[in-house]
């Protein structure tokens, strides 16, 4: 697509997101927590969507675990479409975006986390990129969905697919891939050096995954929540590869560390796995007051991988398989993430229509047995309010807090 | 015994492998192993000595214990496959191997490895496209499997077995392409079941009786007399896992043919050829990857572009879009190929279904509304 045509498109879709804005105002006292950090994040976030819109930016749609320091080797600016319609949910009339997915014939039975990015690239509210990038995580739905957009805007769409079982000839096969999408995206983009500006990425990369790990590490033994927050916060951004998010995850540990020692007495604690809602979400409210919340994904082995800065395509491809849905690795991970937290329950979010969480659902309440811990599994939807009502699953939530005090 | 009665029987005969296949599979001695996906390839397996047959799920009409293992919320295909594992169903098989045709299927592998004792469960990488990479990667863990088997069942799966193998199955396809070339023409010489049961019957893995009776069935029909030619709107079903009988009857009963089946039951499974002058791992990998056109592969456009062909080819008139409940990959695809097909003008028609389901009187209306405003 010619960059002209591009530029004059993303001028409209702007003003298309701006009016689907302006009838819903997010409460802004109910966003993010008191830290600097969620303050800094805002502000990042803010800067890199005004960005996207502008003149000359060059976007790259992503799936959510997409090794984002490639994008920024080649001065992509990352558009992950899952979580920006995830944040977009929250602050517009989100029934009007599933009724134009309706109206297109897409079934309400898919994960409203795909039927959102879908509906907002029906009202043209996402800014045209200018490539498409997409690997299969966290599932195929996204993936097809990524690529696929590709097609809709008539701009190269590059994916990687990556293996199940981790071991050599699988690693070979993703850089293999990495390597041929980065010599496809050098001939799209006309870029003809990109080694000096992926190492500076992934020195990034590892420079925000040092505080963050360290961040992780102090939630073991503090009550932070707040901080526990955050760090899934940063963790679905995905922005890793950016000087911005070092700086953020620095921030973040550090004030975490000041936390350390103010902190409130630890109480049961709680992992919460699956998709995660809104930090002002009523779940988490109403649990918040019993119990102490520790998300699962952003403690996954994956998110804690420093790259090889010899050989960070390696490594890259090595977090991009871990981050695969795969029963047996996440009872692993999440029987030493038990231990490691003294976690005391689990609770279990199923999203209407995610059917890897549904599928995994069943190791996660064998495991907790095993443990002797308390599970609850509840069914919900954190983005299409048609599918959920806080009423039909406080009745079980209050019976579970109950066993939990 | 007129010739259109012979014709009746060698479809009968043909037919009688699926319909026996749990008798002949466990009477057959060589070892079997079950399949889920139709990019599982049969080959090495055949070379191997085992017997690959494909799971139908069509026992596993009670799905309870699988939902409670899985989901409700989950394809009715993988449930009832499941179910028939958990009921014992296969016991007669040495394991089960799963390719990664979709993410449900690759939880249906961990529930399997877990809940059902007894059996040895496969993993296969599958790549979601052709290019030389993924071929390279998919020889690659074919060649691990025929290493996983030979230690296994300690045998060596030499060169020759598996172009004994994929001759065979060569042959099973070259006769499935010949039956259907009369589904190309006027003369519908297999009602809409037969044709699916048949591809069925191929799948059961008993590949040389099927390869002997499907002969007899091409010279039967060969020999017979061709009913004068007739008009009749032509159906494509394509879509999920499909052979739901009500659907059929309900096209064939309001006046259609359905001419060609896209589907794994269907002209997915049997087309194309592999290689046999080429090395023999690297053409069965490369067959399967090239012919791969689900809703599973990551390029929508690809597998338009193959349904469109289908069309004219088989100069379809309008198109049923079948997807079983929770199918995401074929409910995600939809909405590009109704896009699609509309720009080419070809009605469809979408269909949600169950595997199972008697209750269809909803979709059957739709379906005579559908065919009857574009026959008459």
């Amino acid at each position: 697509m010619q960059v002209e045509k591009i530029e004059r498109r993303r001028e409209a879709q702007y003003q298309n997101l701006l009016k689907l804005l302006d009838g819903h105002r997010r409460d802004a006292s109910k966003t993010g927590t008191s830290l600097r950090s969620s303050q800094m994040r805002s502000i990042i976030n803010s800067h890199r969507m005004a960005e996207a819109y502008k003149e000359g930016s060059k976007v790259a749609y992503v799936s959510e675990q997409f090794p984002t320091e490639i994008c920024f080797a080649f001065g992509l600016i990352p558009w992950n479409i899952e979580s920006m319609a995830i944040m977009l949910a929250q602050s517009l009339d989100v029934n009007r975006i599933f009724q134009m997915t309706q109206e297109r014939h897409l079934s309400r039975d898919i994960c409203s986390f795909l039927r959102g990015p879908f509906g907002m690239m029906l009202a043209d509210c996402y800014p045209t990129p200018d490539v498409v990038l997409t690997n299969d995580q966290p599932c195929e739905g996204l993936a097809k969905l990524v690529f696929m957009s590709g097609r809709s805007y008539k701009v190269p769409a590059l994916a990687l697919h990556s293996p199940n079982i981790v071991d050599e000839d699988s690693v070979d096969y993703l850089v293999k891939q990495m390597e041929h999408m980065m010599s496809r995206l050098a001939e799209e983009l006309q870029v003809e050096r990109f080694a000096e500006s992926l190492r500076s990425a992934v020195e990034h990369s590892n420079q925000a995954r040092h505080y963050y790990r360290k961040t992780a590490d102090l939630l073991a033994s503090h009550k932070l929540p707040d901080v526990s927050r955050e760090l899934q916060e940063v963790f679905g951004m995905n922005y890793f590869g950016t000087r911005e998010n070092a700086q953020l995850c620095k921030v973040l540990y550090e004030e975490a560390q000041e936390l350390v020692g103010g902190e409130e007495k630890k109480g049961k604690r709680v992992l919460w796995i699956g998709q995660v809602p809104e930090e002002s979400h009523e779940l988490l409210q109403h649990m918040n007051e019993v119990v102490d919340i520790v998300f699962w994904a952003p403690l996954w082995e994956a998110n804690r991988l420093m790259l090889d800065e010899d050989t960070p395509l390696r490594s890259m491809a090595e977090r991009a398989m871990l981050y695969h849905w795969n029963a047996e690795r996440m009872s692993s991970d999440i029987a030493q993430i038990c231990d490691e937290y003294e976690i005391e329950g689990f609770l279990i979010a199923n999203v209407w229509g995610c059917r890897n969480m549904m599928g995994v659902s069943p190791m996660l309440r064998d495991l907790a047995t095993a443990k002797n811990l308390k599970y609850l599994t509840i069914n919900i939807d954190l983005v299409d309010r048609n599918n959920y009502a806080f009423n039909h699953v406080k009745n079980r939530l209050d019976a579970f807090l109950e066993l939990m005090k | 015994m007129s010739r259109q009665d012979t014709v009746h029987d060698a479809v009968q005969s043909v037919v009688g492998l699926y319909r026996d296949r749990f008798e002949l599979l466990q009477a057959e001695k060589r070892p079997k192993i079950g399949y889920v996906s139709i990019q599982t390839p049969e080959e090495i397996f055949l070379a191997a000595g085992i017997v690959p047959f494909r799971l139908t799920g069509e026992e596993g009409t009670d799905t309870s214990e699988a939902s409670a293992r899985l989901s409700q919320n989950y394809c009715s295909y993988v449930l009832s496959c499941f179910g028939e594992g958990l009921a014992g169903r296969y016991d007669f098989a040495d394991g089960v191997i799963f390719a990664d045709a979709c993410d449900m299927r690759k939880r249906l592998w961990e529930a399997w490895t877990r809940d059902v004792p007894g059996s040895t469960s496969y993993f296969l990488e599958l790549p979601n496209d052709a290019s030389a990479i993924s071929k390279e990667y998919f020889t690659l863990q074919l060649r691990k499997l025929l290493r996983k088997l030979e230690g296994q069942y300690g045998r060596e799966i030499g060169e020759e077995a598996l172009r004994e193998a994929i001759q065979t199955c060569n042959r099973s396809r070259a006769l499935m392409q010949r039956l259907y070339e009369y589904k190309k023409g006027r003369w519908q010489a297999l009602s809409g079941e037969e044709s699916i049961q048949v591809v069925k019957a191929a799948t059961t893995g008993l590949k040389e009786p099927f390869n002997a009776r499907m002969s007899a069935l091409l010279a039967a029909l060969e020999a017979a007399e061709q009913p004068p030619a007739r008009k009749r709107h032509r159906v494509m079903i394509c879509g999920s896992y499909f052979d739901h009988q009500g659907i059929i009857d309900t096209i064939e009963e309001a006046g259609a043919d359905i001419v060609c089946e896209d589907i794994s039951n269907g002209v997915k499974y049997f087309e194309g050829e592999i290689d046999l002058d080429a090395e023999p791992v690297a053409a069965i990998a490369d067959y399967y990857l090239e012919k791969h056109t689900s809703a599973r592969i990551l390029d929508t456009d690809v597998r338009i572009q193959h349904l469109l062909d289908l069309a004219l080819e088989y100069r379809v008139d309008s198109i049923i879009y079948y997807a079983l409940k929770f199918c995401d990959t074929n409910l995600h695809d939809f909405p590009y190929v109704r896009e699609r097909l509309r720009e080419e003008r070809i009605p469809v028609l979408f269909i949600e279904g169950e595997r199972n389901a008697t209750n269809i009187a909803g979709a059957k209306t739709r379906i005579q509304t559908f065919l009857e405003s574009r026959m008459f």
